[in-house]
């Protein structure tokens, strides 16, 4: 980019301010690997949970949960690195983070006394989960993840008024609209922007 | 082409505008991301970053990470107001 004012249009100026503003607002934020991460373990977990638990006589389906160990792992180690070489900050991106930090906690607590809740967390969870989703949408302006924070929430109704087997099929379908569609759609999108922006 | 007298010659310019646009939607931002975004060489952004600092636009802190120098920049109450100014005066014009 030049430093070159004497021919810079009105038009042109708005264009510069345009450009640069849609950095900080749309392009830095691509959070669509947590989503797409923990989009298919959290699938393939309440999948593997509802098998078990009604097609076969294992005695521990949940065991299928560990599975989120390695990849709470991955998560560490990618947010660990991506922060290492992140050069800029954002306060939407401080609250995006301080929300995801304050549903981990939410999360810990509803698992640490799951008996407390008669083993029913999955629609507890699926609330807290919905709520985390709508704030991000909300912050990074992106619709399908506030639609999608809003179908986590239809799915908790949904899972509480079924029988409780069917809370794991709600699970899975939760997340296929709430972080995988919309973690599909993000990571198209930043793919979009980034391109176009070194276009420019 | 229309004169802009009214507009601040500071933020008149094509990688200054760029600079103050980009620090508008941040916290900070380090000279290394400023200057991949705005794709300016780093001797051209170095002079125009201190010249937004002089006026007092943005502020720049010097430090290291590791053993590499780090300057983070950040825009002032000052240069929040200048770049208001500028874009109103700037719809003011195309709206003539």
């Amino acid at each position: 980019m030049e430093n070159e004012s004497k021919n810079l249009s009105a038009e042109e100026s708005l264009k510069i301010i345009h450009e640069m503003i849609d950095v900080a607002k749309f392009g830095l934020h691509d959070n669509s690997f947590y989503f797409l991460l923990w989009g298919w373990v959290v699938f393939l977990a309440n999948i593997g949970h509802y098998y078990l638990m009604v097609f076969t006589q294992y005695p521990a389906p949940q065991a299928v949960w560990l599975i989120a160990l390695p990849a709470s792992l991955i998560s560490v180690i990618y947010g660990y690195r991506n922060r290492k070489s992140s050069s800029v900050k954002t306060y939407t991106g401080s609250i995006i983070d301080y929300t995801w930090l304050a549903f981990l906690i939410c999360l810990i607590i509803i698992i640490v006394f799951s008996s407390r809740f008669s083993y029913n967390i999955n629609p507890v969870i699926m609330l807290v989960t919905g709520m985390a989703t709508f704030i991000t949408g909300i912050g990074i302006r992106f619709k399908p993840l506030i639609i999608g924070g809003i179908l986590f929430w239809a799915c908790s109704i949904i899972s509480l008024i079924l029988p409780f087997e069917y809370q794991y099929i709600m699970g899975a379908i939760s997340v296929i609209v709430g972080y995988l569609i919309p973690g599909y759609m993000l990571r198209n999108r930043s793919k979009q922007l980034k391109t176009r922006h070194q276009n420019a | 082409m229309p004169e802009f007298k009214d507009l601040d010659p500071l933020l008149h310019s094509q990688l200054r505008l760029a600079i103050m646009s980009l620090l508008i939607g941040v916290e900070s931002a380090e000279f290394v991301f400023i200057k991949e975004q705005t794709g300016a060489t780093a001797g051209n952004l170095s002079v125009q970053i201190d010249k937004l600092s002089q006026a007092g636009y943005i502020s720049v802190e010097k430090s290291f990470r590791g053993k590499k120098p780090l300057t983070t920049c950040k825009i002032t109450s000052k240069g929040l107001k200048a770049f208001e100014d500028y874009v109103r005066n700037l719809q003011h014009y195309i709206g003539k």
